[in-house]
């Protein structure tokens, strides 16, 4: 399988003395709108770690967004934005790579906005293979709604829609990753940020799709599945020297579940990435085109 | 003037667009103006679809009364086509056994001249090409450079195939001609063939109304274009896959319409000139994004189709039923312009417009158009179709590092525009309320701020956009206005021209634009006395309504048609006449 | 019922002659034969495109309704009425692009609804545009260089998603797929269906040929369909690129799953008053206690 990480230096102009910024440059004044606890902190935290380490400045990141508490997060780090509709996250950011694609372009997102109302989008981004990362924060509940079932709420948890506990199983988005052969697919936890830096960071350089769902605690609205719930399940694949590129071993992972719940890099395939394919499409502007291109094309009309 | 009207009739799948546009350019090269409509049905295979083209000396654009020359590809359909055959109108199918009584039928062994000359059935499409000719008094010139560009693709021999059908289907008549035709209406009467501008090789093109949309688009610089396959818009958006690489473009198919229209808002957040096409039930898939387009001000182009409404109606056929919900679509208060253009020499220069007022206002510029005028083929003079790709966006002055705003409320409501990857600047797009600088807020004054910051836009578009004139008509003899939209100006054009010829003192406002309304224009022109009629392809008068609710003229009447076909010249001037009748005019 | 009258209408079939529709319909019609169901105890929902006009083809009940919403609308059908048979048919464009999330999340939920994807690899009611099922490379008239993505697979979506009855059919082979969609109709269950078929007039890779070279059937290679591992293995096997593929046809995967609308309260789910049995004042009676 061919080495799919991407070496920044081409495609991404670096900061050209190659020091480290703090995390610093990504401080956005931006008051922060989430609950005391929200697991989103961690999750900012580590963002912000992954880009910096990764010499990235601000103005080479778009973040495009969804509607929801994670979706305001791109307001909180300074960074290009765009904060979209719900469950659109996904199109628009491909929309910006297409058009720009020294961007690195970031989706990001909650599992309603990613796997309820963004479903299609999101089972489609698997198969095109757009150059992105996709971060979802999983609180497996609607939170700025307040408290209704999601896609990812457990079968038999008990919500503000589901008052008798949810009749349908969760939503696999691992599962569905690894089936569709996404280029990367990874799991972080918002309370090992270090971990979640790192996952991030290994996303970002993949040429490709990268998805990285983010366990994190809702201390509003999800009393079952809490930070200290997920502490005692979660696990590190790095541990068990998992091989990414077996995709038996990573659809059987992904299914991993209840006691043990692995995080890392759970999948990576070896599949060019729809700009890859396509080559560059940046292509000349009108401005600078072929002369006479309209004579070129009226040519089979006349 | 001399012109001849021919109707090809067929089933779908038996090359029907091919034969009418061949048929079309050949016509064209030899100097007329040509109209073709397209009347298609909803399936691949069967059922009865058929082309009609309009060839004259002078500029038509609008099907002619009544049909000279018939041209059935399947015999069982001639019998439909009667009610509209001309007294000394011809009749030419594969088999004459079967026909209604009392017609002027030409036996045309089509079949046969596909296999004998052609090699292949295909090419019983050329063979019908060339008796075309020879009946409307043509000669088969040319045939090799028509035949040699439609096919290079495909290889000499189809090329050479292809010519001597056309040329065994000429000979076919042509023997018989003076029986067969003897109008011979393209020729003059010491038998020298006719062409239009006395004998100048003017420089023209034959178009449909969805490919002018796109070269349009490509002339004014778009860069990304999404869609997602639907009637009318899906040719547009195939245009523009044919010529991707030509043009420089990124051409996206999506799973689903949401998908492409937020695409392309991305793509345009991004820097690009980006348009998204749809029709009917996709515009209304895509009504939260334009809603989006509208609250994060990206400038976007958005090419929606109309067809028989509500829900999947009529797939392939024509109305103008969605003015109003062009006008109000997207939920929330925000500026757009919709734009009507009633032909192809419109549409290209409706794009660029959109294009020219989405940049410069930051504002959706919808494009409406219908199925008649997409699938339609024009003839257009090639110096109308030109180049301009300039940038018109407002950039910011000098910028300190890091502080740019991007919805920096100015006069005109426009803010200065960056795009993402600008170096030591950011740019914010949110769909939520927000600040000047571009984050959520629930403020009440910043609230009041941007609304109308948005709206006063509204004002720029008005200015920008051409107003409403009265076509043809020198002022103060017209007492009364038949008002009409997008593609009805063709036919309304010649019924009052009809009209007028009798001494009515009639005439026609096509408005190329509907919003921003041209208000003031428009109450200028009707000034006092003046009656208003309105004539659209609706059934609730939509276009009366806005001339009530806009500048408080109530229309004494509509001229309405809602049964997903075109207008005739015909009805438009019996129903004008009518109306007139009653207002006494 | 006269058996060569019983599942069909008079409405004319406006299929072109050769397409793959006509086998499926058999099928479709075959599978109802036996099933001993009445049409009137029959709802087919259909999206829009050539396959949806199906629902207008079996003379049963019919809501036809937009392109893509077959499954919600189907699903609405069985919640109001759990004792109708709900099948949802459509094309590829249809099931798998406008209507993708639907499906995703109908394999999660499990409702006992017949789902009939027609896959022919192509976009026909609108003339010959590239589908999620279109291989990359396809030229079609929209792609100079064919799609760039890789073709769709929606049996490994609805394993991913823990369907309970996944299973793909070949119109060109009307015995086979009758069978299946028997047993689609039995299932207690989501009964997905993805059916290929050419498409006569725009597909020119994928013909019948083509397929009848390359299909062979799981059950006479002792496919185990209770095994999620050996399903995954053959899930796999198609689609993928190259000529030399086989592809297997059958039912892939089995489970035993209870189907949405008998989860827990049926009673409250309900929308008919009368299931519900309890008297509308009396509850309204109560309820306003909590506002006093």
């Amino acid at each position: 399988m061919a080495d799919n990480r991407r070496d920044l230096t081409e495609s991404l102009p670096v900061n050209s003395d190659r020091v480290v910024l703090v995390p610093k440059a990504f401080e956005s004044s931006d008051p922060i709108a989430w609950c005391p606890g929200c697991g989103n902190f961690g999750i900012r935290e580590a963002v912000k770690l992954a880009l910096s380490e990764l010499g990235l400045k601000p103005e080479q990141t778009c973040f495009v967004s969804g509607i929801g508490q994670a979706a305001k997060a791109p307001h909180y780090i300074n960074c290009n934005l765009f904060n979209g509709l719900h469950g659109r996250t996904l199109p628009v950011a491909t929309g910006v790579k297409l058009a720009n694609p020294r961007l690195a372009v970031f989706a990001e997102g909650g599992d309603g906005d990613g796997y309820a109302e963004g479903g299609n989008h999101f089972l489609h981004a698997l198969r095109r293979n757009i150059d992105m990362t996709y971060l979802v924060h999983d609180n497996q509940i609607y939170g700025l709604t307040k408290g209704q079932t999601s896609p990812t709420s457990e079968g038999g948890m008990k919500t503000r829609t589901t008052p008798c506990g949810a009749i349908e199983p969760a939503f696999r988005p691992l599962a569905l990753a690894v089936m569709m052969d996404a280029g990367f697919v990874a799991r972080g936890f918002c309370a090992r940020p270090r971990q979640l830096a790192d996952v991030v960071k290994l996303a970002v350089e993949h040429r490709g799709f990268s998805l990285v769902e983010i366990l994190q605690n809702c201390v509003s609205f999800n009393h079952v599945n809490t930070a200290k719930w997920y502490s005692h399940r979660v696990y590190d694949l790095t541990e068990e020297r998992h091989d990414p590129a077996d995709r038996d071993k990573a659809y059987h992972k992904a299914l991993e579940w209840g006691d043990r719940i692995p995080l890392g890099v759970i999948y990576k395939s070896g599949r060019k990435s729809y700009d890859e394919l396509v080559g560059d499409m940046t292509g000349p502007r009108v401005s600078d085109r072929v002369p006479g291109l309209l004579d070129v094309l009226l040519a089979g009309l006349r | 003037m001399s012109e001849v009207n021919l109707v090809i009739a067929g089933r779908a799948g038996q090359g029907l667009q091919v034969i009418s546009r061949t048929l079309g350019r050949m016509l064209v090269r030899t100097g007329h103006h040509v109209f073709i409509s397209q009347d298609v049905m909803s399936r691949i295979r069967g059922g009865h679809s058929f082309a009609r083209v309009r060839a004259s000396t002078k500029p038509v654009a609008a099907d002619g009364d009544k049909t000279q020359v018939l041209v059935a590809l399947d015999p069982s359909l001639v019998a439909r086509h009667v009610p509209d055959l001309a007294e000394d109108a011809v009749v030419v199918t594969e088999a004459t056994d079967d026909l209604p009584e009392g017609l002027n039928a030409v036996r045309l062994p089509l079949a046969d001249l596909a296999r004998e000359h052609g090699e292949d059935p295909v090419m019983a499409n050329a063979a019908a090409v060339g008796a075309v000719l020879a009946l409307v008094g043509l000669e088969p010139d040319g045939l090799d450079e028509m035949f040699g560009s439609q096919f290079a693709h495909k290889g000499s021999d189809v090329v050479k195939r292809n010519v001597a059908a056309a040329e065994a289907g000429f000979r076919a008549i042509s023997e018989d001609r003076v029986r067969c035709c003897p109008h011979q209406l393209l020729r003059t009467e010491d038998g020298r063939q006719k062409t239009g501008d006395a004998g100048r090789k003017p420089d023209r093109v034959l178009i449909s109304g969805a490919e002018a949309l796109a070269l349009g688009a490509i002339a004014a610089g778009v860069r990304v274009v999404t869609g997602y396959p639907m009637s009318p818009a899906t040719p547009i958006v195939e245009y523009c896959f044919r010529h991707a690489r030509q043009a420089g473009l990124i051409v996206e198919q999506t799973e689903d319409e949401v998908s492409a229209a937020n695409l392309a808002i991305g793509a345009a957040f991004a820097g690009a000139r980006a348009m998204v096409c749809t029709a009917g039930g996709g515009f209304c898939l895509m009504n939260e994004a334009l809603s989006l387009d509208g609250m994060t001000e990206v400038p976007l182009v958005w090419c929606v189709g109309m067809r028989p409404g509500p829900a999947t109606g009529m797939a392939t056929r024509t109305a103008q039923a969605d003015v109003l919900f062009s006008i109000y679509a997207g939920h929330g208060e925000f500026p757009r312009a919709v734009l009507t253009p009633a032909d192809a020499s419109q549409s290209f220069r409706a794009a660029r417009d959109a294009f020219r007022i989405a940049e410069r206002y930051q504002t959706p510029a919808i494009i409406l158009f219908d199925q008649f005028m997409a699938d339609a083929l024009w003839t257009v003079d090639r110096d109308e179709l030109t180049m301009d790709g300039r940038r018109e966006r407002r950039e910011p002055e000098e910028l300190k590092p890091y502080s740019y705003r991007r919805y920096e409320a100015t006069a005109s409501g426009v803010s200065p525009l960056l795009f993402p990857g600008t170096p030591e600047q950011l740019v914010y797009a949110d769909s939520d309320e927000h600040t000047e600088e571009g984050h959520i807020t629930e403020s009440r004054a910043m609230r009041i701020l941007m609304v109308n910051k948005r709206d006063s836009k509204l004002a720029g578009i008005r200015q920008d956009l051409e107003a409403a004139k009265v076509e043809d008509m020198a002022e103060g003899e017209a007492e009364v206005l038949a008002f009409c939209f997008g593609s009805a100006r063709g036919v309304v054009a010649e019924a009052v021209t009809r009209l007028r010829g009798e001494g009515r003192k009639v005439a026609m406002v096509h408005l190329k634009h509907v919003w921003p309304f041209p208000a003031d224009a428009v109450s200028g022109l009707v000034g006092d006395g003046r009656k208003v009629v309105t004539v659209e392809q609706n059934y609730s008068g939509q276009l009366a309504q806005l001339l009530l609710q806009e500048c408080g003229l109530r229309a004494a009447g509509t001229v309405r048609r809602y049964d997903g076909r075109p207008f005739t010249v015909a009805e438009v001037e019996a129903g004008l006449r009518e109306l007139m009748g009653a207002t006494s005019g | 019922m006269a058996e060569d009258k019983a599942w069909s209408t008079s409405a004319e079939v406006t299929w072109c002659p050769g397409c793959g529709n006509f086998g499926i319909l058999a099928a479709f019609r075959q599978a109802l034969a036996a099933s001993g169901l009445e049409p009137w105890q029959v709802v087919v929902v259909g999206g829009i495109g050539q396959a949806g006009k199906v629902a207008q083809y079996v003379g049963a009940n019919f809501l036809h309704g937009l392109h893509g919403r077959a499954i919600p609308h189907a699903l609405g059908v069985k919640l109001t009425n759990p004792e109708l048979k709900v099948i949802a048919v459509g094309g590829d464009g249809d099931m798998y692009g406008e209507g993708g999330n639907h499906l995703l999340h109908a394999f999660r939920r499990n409702p006992d609804i017949v789902c009939l994807a027609h896959n022919n690899g192509v976009y026909g009611l609108t003339k010959g545009q590239a589908a999620p099922t279109s291989g990359p490379g396809f030229a079609v008239k929209n792609r100079e260089a064919g799609t760039r993505m890789p073709a769709f697979n929606p049996l490994a979506a609805g394993l991913a998603m823990g369907g309970s009855f996944i299973a793909r059919g070949f119109a060109g082979d009307i015995k086979h797929l009758s069978r299946l969609i028997g047993e689609a109709l039995e299932h207690k269950g989501f009964g997905f269906i993805d059916i290929l078929q050419p498409c006569v007039t725009y597909n020119y890779v994928n013909t019948a040929e083509w397929y009848r070279k390359r299909v062979y059937d799981l059950e006479l290679e002792s496919h185990n369909p209770l095994d999620a591992d050996a399903a995954r293995a053959r899930i796999l096997e198609w689609p993928a690129e190259g000529d030399d593929v086989e592809i297997p046809i059958g039912v892939f995967y089995r489970s035993r799953r209870p189907a949405y609308e008998t989860c827990g309260r049926v009673e409250v789910r309900t929308a008919s008053a009368e299931r519900r049995g309890a008297d509308p004042v009396s509850v309204v009676k109560k309820a306003m206690e909590e506002f006093r």
